[in-house]
This record gives structure tokens, sequence and C-alpha cells, in this order.
């Protein structure tokens, strides 16, 4: 009996819960990484427009497509990677971006801006950038270097993690061998398959989010990750420090882009131009710890973020640094690479 | 005549909503899934016209066989151990007065309250390098303090069983219920071991129990893909993650299709065989009575 009541408590508590939400206020359905994006400026934005932001989020940029392509509707704002975005505008996915619509483009790094896939902002704003390196943890590892090499190092056998995922982990066999992390050439990519090989033997697992929270209780010594994970993670324990590598590594874009499904176009593009205020930018920089290439936010930044060489790297740091790109049908060679890496003992 | 005829169509009425969920639920996608394996794929992860056998062909692929028996021998060792735990455990709780079985089935069913993910994450927690059993079996000097109880086979194994002891158990329990433990008196009285009775009266008598119990559990570990994916390591991936990464990470779901068929098949097969066995047995013991 008091099961029965407490049942019927909680039924009511949600049925005032969705009740009140639900009072005709449009809604902006965003489909978003973990951790992406500071709440207080979604909240923000929630009383500003008079709306309700739902954010579902994915863990790979493969997963979010594929859900997708298997029919997933109802997005207004999906953030990709660029080269993802790429794929979506070239399968008609993608609805194009109104500049007219977005005064706060004006604001956008051109240093950055010449890396990106999409120039023009055709179909994609750049939102963050995150460089793809080393995290490890500093009085564990007093002889540590700035290079793919560390994962070989015994030190860490066992208590390392190298990215679940295909291009980036092929892509750092592939820097540590000196080539390009897009090489399309079999021969260099037997090179780095047979570096990947090696690296397995001495990691713990292939892992794509829970590296984070695994090097902040020191369950792992060294991780191959994202820079902003790494930092965001560095408030939960100082030992914590991020590391480009030094034969190169991955940069990435991560995009805002409209599908062409999208209900809410015109909420969308105000919610894009929301986060390309300079504030607003500059806040979100802070708090995720991924660099928003927003030129005019810079300035609002704290000044150990601005001296901050992972969020502003010296140029002979960017030189080394390589967007992934799509390789459409050399694809293949990347799967049957990772599948024999997979496989490998 | 009529009135068999009368209870057949009833019959077949009251089995139609299930039969037409299992139709539409389940035999359709399956057809689907078995479809898509004979399709070209294309990169960007849609399927392509016309019909290929090329992906079936593939899976001569030498990276498969390590995977296929990684998969068989970690789902036949997770069911040989449930049973093997759930067998007592449903021997002890049915002989229980029913006040206190209702105790012990409480306690069974509690796990369940909780999010499977959650529970696979509080493992994670207890055998975590600073964890309490790591910490424990450091102290009585049973584990190196550099070994890892995580990311290996063994942790896989030991999630797994955890998770569908409960699986096991209920069945097993169902069928022990029903058996009348006073044949087993009787067994001793006629001279027969404690043990004796077990195999020759117990084990048989929830013959239907342990063969649900091992189809509850061996079917789900053949496709797990959460649980290896989050403790398990570099070298203990299944087919389910084979499976996940062909539909995510490489776009074909040809090739994903091709998977499952071969999972479809391996759970299909000893099924299909287990019941023409039976029915066999079955016939067989009909002509005995009937003295043929």
């Amino acid at each position: 009996m008091k099961k029965m009541k407490w049942i019927g408590i909680m039924g009511c508590v949600a049925a005032a819960l969705l009740g009140g939400c639900s009072k005709s206020k449009p809604v902006l359905h965003v489909y978003n990484w973990a951790d992406y994006i500071k709440p207080e400026l979604v909240e923000q934005f929630e009383a500003q427009e008079q709306c309700r932001v739902v954010i579902d989020t994915f863990d790979s940029n493969e997963s979010m497509y594929a859900k997708l392509k298997a029919g997933a509707t109802g997005y207004d704002v999906i953030f990709p990677s660029s080269y993802m975005a790429k794929i979506m505008n070239d399968q008609d996915m993608l609805l194009p971006i109104n500049p007219a619509a977005l005064p706060n483009l004006k604001n956008l790094d051109p240093a950055y801006l010449d890396l990106a896939m999409d120039r023009a902002m055709a179909y994609s704003v750049p939102y963050m950038l995150s460089i793809t390196g080393i995290g490890y943890l500093t009085d564990r590892l007093p002889d540590f270097e700035a290079s793919w090499t560390m994962f070989n190092d015994p030190a860490v056998k066992g208590a390392c993690t190298l990215l679940n995922d295909m291009r980036e982990t092929i892509g750092a066999g592939l820097k540590a061998r000196g080539y390009s992390l897009n090489s399309t050439s079999e021969a260099e990519l037997a090179e780095a398959r047979d570096q990947v090989i090696e690296w397995k033997r001495n990691i713990a697992k292939f892992e794509n989010e829970q590296y984070k929270n695994g090097l902040a209780s020191e369950e792992f010594i060294l991780v191959h990750g994202y820079s902003g994970d790494i930092l965001q993670v560095q408030e939960e324990n100082e030992n914590i420090d991020f590391a480009i590598p030094r034969e190169g590594t991955s940069i990435t874009f991560d995009d805002m882009v409209i599908p062409r499904d999208a209900r809410n176009v015109a909420l969308a593009h105000k919610f894009i131009n929301y986060l390309h205020d300079p504030e607003v930018a500059a806040e979100n920089t802070e708090y995720i710890s991924y660099l928003c290439p927003n030129k005019a936010s810079y300035a609002y930044l704290s000044e150990e973020t601005r001296e901050n060489p992972i969020l502003f790297p010296p140029e002979e740091v960017v030189a080394n640094l390589e967007v992934v790109a799509d390789l459409g049908e050399e694809n293949a060679k990347y799967t049957k690479v990772w599948d024999q890496i997979k496989a490998a003992e | 005549m009529k009135t068999s005829r009368r209870r057949r169509y009833t019959e077949w009425l009251v089995t139609l909503p299930s039969l037409a969920w299992l139709v539409v639920l389940f035999v359709l996608p399956t057809l689907i899934v078995f479809a898509i394996a004979f399709k070209p794929a294309n990169p960007y992860g849609g399927i392509g016209a016309g019909w290929t056998w090329s992906t079936l062909a593939s899976l001569g692929n030498p990276n498969y066989p390590a995977i296929i028996w990684r998969t068989l021998w970690i789902s036949t060792t997770t069911t040989v151990l449930c049973l093997l735990l759930g067998i007592p455990m449903a021997y002890f709780m049915a002989q229980l007065p029913p006040r206190r079985r209702q105790v012990f089935l409480l306690l069974v069913i509690i796990p369940f309250w909780t999010s499977f993910l959650v529970r696979i994450f509080a493992w994670k927690v207890l055998l975590h390098p600073d964890g309490l059993i790591k910490q424990a079996l450091v102290a009585l000097h049973l584990v190196d303090a550099d070994a890892s109880l995580l990311y290996n086979a063994g942790a896989v194994l030991l999630v797994m069983v955890y998770t569908y002891l409960p699986f096991a158990v209920l069945p097993i329990y169902a069928a022990a219920e029903k058996f009348e433990f006073a044949l087993i008196e009787a067994a001793r009285d006629l001279g027969a071991s404690s043990w004796k009775a077990f195999r020759s009266i117990f084990l048989p008598g929830i013959r239907r129990g342990i063969l649900t119990a091992f189809l509850m559990v061996f079917i789900p570990a053949l496709g797990a893909y959460v649980i290896p994916d989050i403790v398990g390591g570099p070298h203990s991936e299944m087919i389910g993650n084979k499976i996940a990464q062909r539909t995510f990470v490489d776009r074909n779901l040809p090739h994903a299709s091709a998977l499952s068929v071969i999972l479809t098949l391996a759970v299909l097969a000893p099924l299909t065989a287990g019941m023409l066995m039976q029915r066999k047995k079955d016939r067989h013991a009909v002509l005995h009575q009937e003295g043929l």
C-alpha cells in the first residue's frame, strides 16, 4: 500500500515536471559530444530565447552518423568533426548555413579557418578545436618525453590506453613513423599497423571515453586522448599533464551543422550565433578547455588560458598538426589494418 | 472430430497475437538482416544495388577465427559456471520454508532494480587498482601489486557470470519448486547415496529448467557487447564488438549483417538439433508405452 502511494506521488511529480516544461515553448534539439558545452550557457540561452534546449550526446562521429543514417531525426544542431560534416554534406544531409542570420561569424579566427575544410562556412561553422595527444601522470613518469614512443615504455605496461578510434590510433602509428596521418600507401599503413600492434601489447585497453576518469583516478598512467578532456580532469588531479607528441598528431575541428530535417532552423541559427558571441565563446572555452577559434573571444580569456601552450600552441607545433580527412573508398584500407590490429595477439 | 477442430481453431486464435509479435519483431527483421548480408556496401554506410557473395566469402578472413573462438569459449564457460552455481542455489532455495524462500528469491532479483550498466561500472570500481578487492588480494599476497584485475578475459568472464547468473537461477528454481522432494527421500530409502539421488533423480527431474537456463544464458552471452567493451582489454574482443565496429566505425551494414547471420546460425543450429532429438525421444517413449 505504502509503495502504491509512493508510485502515485512520483507519477504526479513527473506529470507536473513534464507538463510545466511542455507549455508550447519552442524546443531546440542538440546532438553533441558529452561535456562539450558549459551548462550555464545553455540555461542562459533558454532564458534569452524563451525556449527549451534538449541535448543528446554521442561518443564518436561514426556512431552519430550511423544513427542518423538508420533514421534518427528531429535534431536541429549537430556537432560533428569537420571530416564527418563534409561526408554529411556530400550525402545531402545538411541545410546550407545562412550567413545573414549569423552576424558573429566575423569573429572567427582566420588563421584557423584556413585549416578548415569548409572555409566558406557554406554548411558548417567551426565550434571548437581539439588536439589529440598524450595525457599522463607527472609524478609516476619522471622520464616522460613528448613522443609516441612512450606507449612502448615498460613503465606504463598494462596502465595505458589508446583511443578506440581507427583513424586516430592508426594515425598515431603513421605519425610515429614519420608519415601523413591521411596516408593511403599500403606500405606505410603496414608499418603503422606493426607499430600499433607493438603498442597494443603494452596497453590496458582501447578506450574513447573512460580514459579521463581512469587517468584522474590513477588507474591509467598514460592515455591517448583529446586535449580538452585531459585539461578538464586536470582540475581533479594536479599530477595530470598533457603533451603534444613531437612527431606530430591530429588537430580536429568540431563544427556546428544544421541537418536537413531540422524542425527549428531559425532557432538553430540563433544558437550557433550565440555560441560565437565573444563573451560566450570565451566562457565556454574556459569551462570545457577546448579552444573556440573565435578571435574576438581571446580578449575575454584569463591570462592563464591565453598562455596555455595546449590551447595556443607555438607555431612550430602547429606546423606538425594535420587534419583528419575523409578518404572515401580508401577508408577500406584503414578498416583492414584496424581488423589486423584488433586480431593480433 | 468437430470439437477437436474447434479447439484447434481457438488455439490458433489465442496464439495469434504472440505469433504476430514474433513474425513482425523477430522473423522479419532477421530475414532482412540475412538479405542485407548478400548486398554490396557503399563507403557512406548505404546498401548498394544488386546481390553479392563477396561479403560472406570475406568471412574466411584470417582475423575472424580468433574472435569466434574467443566468443565461443567465453560464452560456454559463462554458461557452465552459471549452471554450476545456479543448480545448487535452486536446490537449496526450493527446500526452504515458503517465507524464507521469498526472501532468497528477492535477493536474486534485487540486482535488476539497478541499471545493468551501473552494475558493470560498479565492478570497475571494485576491481580498480585502488579498489577493495584488489587491495585485499594484494594484502593476502594472492596477486602482484602491479597486476591488473581489469581489462582481460578473466574480468569479462567474471562480470558475465555475475550478470547472467539470475537468468540461470530463476528457471532452474521454477523447475525445482515443482520437483517432488519426497522422490529423493525414496531414493535414499532404497539405498542411493545422496549424490546419486541428486544426480539420478533431482537433475533429470529439473531437466527442462536446466535447458531453459542454458538457453537464457548462452544466447545473450554469445551476443555480449557491452561487458567486453567496458571491462575487457585489447585481447578480449567478442563477435558483438566486431558487429558494432562494422556498423558504426566501418559503416558497413552488409558485413555487420553477415556476422549477425553467423551468430544467429550458431544459436539456431544447436537449438534445432536439441529440439529434433527431444522429438525423437518423445516419439520413442510413446512407442515404448504402447508396447511397440
